[in-house]
């Protein structure tokens, strides 16, 4: 059964998760289909193509787009590692380390942009690896929040719990 | 956020004018994004026709459709959190919730992926009407679902609904 703290929150959480799933497929099939998973490609993306005719990247143009990542980025991040703290209480270390995972290639892959085009070229895999990692994470706290919220027979709430049957709980110190 | 979704009758009490405040942003928010839709022509199916179906050889659909998606998802995925939560501790009977949220949900996804129709199956009839109309659901179910709870947020303890 579904720890029933968590079940009164199953449906909006099922609703996120099943939105943030899209927004990273969405995301995935943009970064190939614009800059590509390959070091060639990324430069090309931020310097221009003569054969494209593709023109250099400016600095307002990556404003643009890194503005609004800025706030969505961190934001999703912060619901998402709350939700999963909030649902399944996993122990402090290895949330630690898959957190510290995600947020490193979140700014990685932000920061990458403006670094190749502006200061050393040849970062441009760091900006993929930034990316994969960031997709990769993001796809495990998902994995972990829909095990949350699905029916697992037999499942007894994890000790260590706070909170009652009516109150939410919080993750495990 | 845990203080946001408390049960507790005194907690509700000091968390419900932010809540409230946050819903009227929210209702903003849905308004401006059916504005917004209008203005680009995408409420008709002619000018849905235009901005998002594919042309001949574009095998994946064009970028500003994967674009929409992208900002779409996410916004649908933080309205239905984010109201849904506060739903839960409103004393409003749980299938009444439960078919507002389930409703949203679905025409939302609807609303996502009809374009992908075409693209699909390039020709497909009626993907344009279908969008159209699960924007309208999505946006009715999520306005009656923020209204509901402006007038329930905090008015009386939460009920024991399993």
């Amino acid at each position: 059964m579904v720890d029933p703290r968590m079940s009164r929150f199953s449906l909006p959480v099922a609703a996120f998760a099943t939105m943030v799933a899209l927004v990273m497929a969405t995301g995935a099939v943009l970064f190939a289909r614009k800059i590509g998973f390959d070091g060639g490609h990324v430069r090309a993306f931020y310097f221009g193509s003569e054969a494209g005719f593709a023109p250099p990247r400016s600095l307002a143009g990556l404003l643009e787009v890194a503005v609004p990542h800025l706030l969505a980025v961190p934001l999703l991040i912060l619901v998402t590692l709350h939700l999963v703290a909030f649902a399944l209480g996993v122990r402090r270390r290895p949330f630690s380390l898959l957190a510290g995972i995600t947020w490193t290639c979140a700014a990685a892959g932000i920061g990458a942009g403006f670094a190749i085009r502006f200061a050393w070229p040849w970062l441009a895999p760091l900006k993929v690896a930034a990316f994969v990692g960031f997709q990769a994470t993001m796809l495990a706290w998902l994995l972990l929040l829909v095990a949350a919220i699905v029916p697992h027979p037999g499942r007894e709430p994890r000790p260590g719990f706070t909170g009652t049957a009516d109150a939410p709980p919080r993750a495990v110190r | 956020m845990r203080f946001l979704v408390q049960p507790n009758p005194a907690v509700l009490d000091r968390a419900r004018p932010p809540v409230r405040v946050f819903l009227a942003f929210a209702v903003l928010l849905l308004v401006g994004w059916i504005a917004s839709r209008a203005a680009h022509g995408a409420l008709t199916p002619e000018g849905l026709t235009r901005i998002l179906e594919p042309s001949p050889g574009e095998r994946f659909g064009p970028v500003a459709l994967w674009e929409e998606v992208h900002q779409g998802a996410f916004l649908y995925g933080f309205l239905l959190l984010t109201v849904g939560s506060l739903l839960v501790v409103c004393p409003v009977a749980p299938r009444l919730r439960t078919a507002l949220l389930a409703t949203a949900t679905a025409a939302a996804l609807v609303d996502l992926l009809a374009p992908f129709l075409p693209v699909a199956w390039p020709g497909i009839p009626g993907w344009a009407p279908l969008r159209i109309g699960a924007f309208g659901v999505a946006m009715a179910a999520l306005l009656a679902a923020v209204a509901l709870a402006w007038a329930t947020f905090g008015r009386e303890p939460r009920r024991t609904d399993g």
